[in-house]
């Protein structure tokens, strides 16, 4: 569903530009869970930016669900992130000042869902991350882990087919950590496609097949021992 | 983005930082305070003057020696100042036989001092006929007018303003009692107090004060059966024969109506409801961009949560749409607030003026002020809130979301 071809992702202009990704090519199928791993200036955000809309290539071509994506238009690139990709941040990035419930129910603000529906998708949200008793406080007064699983409802709640996952652990105890990989792991096996960045080995492990990346390129990548890999499509 | 989620966004917005939404409010609720109070005061003061002009008597026609040049906002050289000779009881005795003319009363003007035991006061002294108290609709207090046998027999009597009786006379009955006049000074301008003139047989201040045989204005009130400009141009043709004046435009002198002094004056309060509502705009203006400087912070502080609003499906139309409408939404309510303030102050302005000011005092609170103050608080919101609000959608996700 996610073809990437010789993409190229360059900062600034000409020969002063920094190329944070030079000539990447990768396709993900559908069901996947792919890590990506490699240390930091190695690409990895960039090329989940890339992936999950935020950012647009400077070079090369990107193809969703076999769209060329170059000509998409802002509007259409927004309804792509809000219908299509889930997106988990390091930071958790929650409005602290509202309660779990509206941190969850942003993204419907801007889907098409009709309103009736929203406490149902997000009751299911928040109850597949365990934190329904606490959906009525506010953000702010959760714990660290707490706040990544409302994070991670929030991606939930529009029913997406990708998550995107840039460091959900970075900034969790191993416990917590732990919690919120099990969540994800858990969401793959339902059929969401997940794509992880991370540079946590033990985290990486979660994952089905191992992306490596090194100074803007792919330095390997490959399945994992364990996992099936039946079932997956384009 | 659904209506209702926009609104609900926004309000939360608002809500969120209550003390600078409160501050950006204040702004617009001062501008459109003085927008109504300032129309309003326009409005009454405007009823008031005309109210004045026309208490000066009806049917009036005003002839003022010397021609009148340029627009009619000049005045005709008499009023500057220069002395002009050409209206004498030749135009009276004309006039008399004038149909169209009902009465017609010669006015002189003087300054003198006036004297009675210790007490003295500069007057103006104004020389007329008797008929001069029927054309100007004047009441006598106490005692009675002068006649026209007073007028021509040089008696030494006066009628006195109010203000000149108390001033001379204390609580003591002014009737029957003689003052005394101290040397003299020139012609007066117009226009002065009522209340503190002299007024005496026309005889007496020509030949025995002023040693003048000439006129300084003539008033006359038209017959009532007749239109006032039919009078007017009968006047005129009169004054043309008896000053034996074939060219118009060599007219020596200037013919006023009442509706003249009118409309002159309507064209100058419009010019001060003009100036005030130029005023008022600029507080608002302020408020405006008060209005802009808040919502580009808002902006600013805000940026992650822009970015996280794109990341999450926002597009930049639903995040312009949000920051739009929260600077709309705080000028319409700075605006309801305002009104509700300006009419406050207007009816508060009413009960002290009206009991104040010797004149009175109109209560107007113009419908059009407040169509105006509540077209231009949301003008206001919606001109000072689209660059915020396009500075919001501007913002890169990435970027924003990377913003501490």
């Amino acid at each position: 569903m996610i073809e990437l071809q010789t993409v190229e992702r360059v900062y600034g202009d000409g020969a002063l530009g920094m190329r944070a990704l030079q000539g990447v090519s990768l396709t993900v199928l559908s069901g996947e869970f792919v890590s990506i791993m490699g240390p930091s200036g190695s690409g990895k955000s960039t090329l989940l930016h890339l992936v999950s809309f935020l950012d647009t290539p400077t070079r090369g071509t990107y193809r969703f669900r076999g769209r060329d994506t170059a000509t998409f238009s802002d509007a259409e690139r927004a309804a792509i992130r809000n219908k299509e990709i889930g997106f988990v941040f390091q930071a958790f990035n929650l409005l602290g000042r509202m309660s779990v419930y509206e941190n969850v129910e942003l993204p419907l603000l801007y889907s098409s869902l009709h309103p009736e529906e929203r406490r149902a998708a997000i009751e299911a949200a928040v109850l597949s991350v365990g934190l329904t008793e606490k959906l009525h406080l506010k953000a702010n007064t959760l714990s660290g882990g707490e706040k990544q699983r409302v994070a991670i409802a929030r991606a939930l709640v529009c029913k997406p087919s990708i998550i995107c996952a840039d460091e959900p652990t970075g900034n969790l105890d191993s416990v917590s950590g732990a919690q919120v990989m099990e969540i994800l792991r858990r969401l793959n096996e339902e059929g969401h496609t997940i794509i992880l960045v991370t540079h946590e080995t033990y985290t990486a492990r979660y994952g089905r097949r191992l992306v490596t990346m090194k100074d803007g390129r792919i330095a390997s990548d490959e399945r994992v021992a364990g996992h099936a890999s039946a079932g997956l499509s384009k | 983005m659904r209506i209702r989620d926009v609104i609900q966004t926004s309000w939360r917005g608002i809500t969120q930082a209550r003390a600078r939404s409160l501050l950006t409010m204040l702004g617009i609720v001062i501008g459109i305070t003085s927008v109504i109070l300032l129309l309003s005061i326009g409005t009454s003061a405007t009823k008031l003057l005309l109210n004045q002009v026309q208490g000066i008597g009806s049917n009036l026609i005003f002839i003022v020696p010397g021609a009148t040049k340029g627009s009619r906002f000049s005045s005709p050289p008499s009023v500057q100042g220069v002395v002009v000779k050409t209206l004498t009881a030749q135009d009276t005795d004309a006039l008399s036989r004038e149909g169209s003319v009902l009465r017609t009363a010669p006015e002189v003007r003087g300054q003198a001092k006036v004297v009675f035991e210790n007490n003295d006061t500069t007057v103006t002294f104004e020389g007329t006929t008797a008929d001069f108290f029927l054309v100007r609709d004047l009441e006598i207090a106490r005692g009675a007018a002068f006649k026209e046998s007073d007028v021509l027999s040089f008696n030494r009597v006066a009628v006195i303003g109010g203000t000149i009786a108390k001033t001379l006379f204390g609580e003591r009955d002014p009737v029957g009692k003689t003052i005394h006049q101290l040397g003299k000074e020139g012609i007066g301008p117009f226009g002065v107090d009522q209340d503190n003139l002299v007024i005496i047989p026309i005889t007496v201040a020509q030949k025995q004060l002023l040693g003048i045989d000439y006129y300084n204005v003539l008033l006359i009130q038209a017959h009532p059966d007749y239109n006032i400009s039919y009078v007017v141009s009968r006047v005129t043709s009169v004054f043309r024969q008896t000053h034996r004046i074939t060219d118009p435009s060599k007219d020596d002198f200037t013919v006023r109506t009442q509706e003249d002094a009118l409309s002159l004056l309507g064209d100058i309060t419009s010019i001060m409801t003009v100036f005030l509502t130029a005023v008022a705009s600029i507080s608002l203006l302020v408020g405006g961009i008060g209005i802009m400087n808040i919502m580009l912070v808002a902006v600013a502080e805000r940026t992650r949560e822009i970015g996280l609003r794109k990341a999450l499906g926002a597009n930049s139309r639903d995040i312009t749409e949000q920051f739009l409408l929260e600077a709309v939404m705080l000028t319409s309510m700075g605006g309801v607030v305002g009104i509700l303030l300006g009419s406050s102050l207007v009816v508060l302005l009413y009960f002290i003026l009206s009991r104040v000011l010797p004149t009175g005092w109109f209560f107007a609170l113009p419908p059009t002020a407040i169509f105006l103050a509540v077209a231009v608080a949301a003008l206001t919101g919606i001109l000072f809130g689209i660059y915020p609000a396009r500075q919001a959608a501007k913002k890169d996700p990435i970027e924003a979301l990377r913003y501490e």
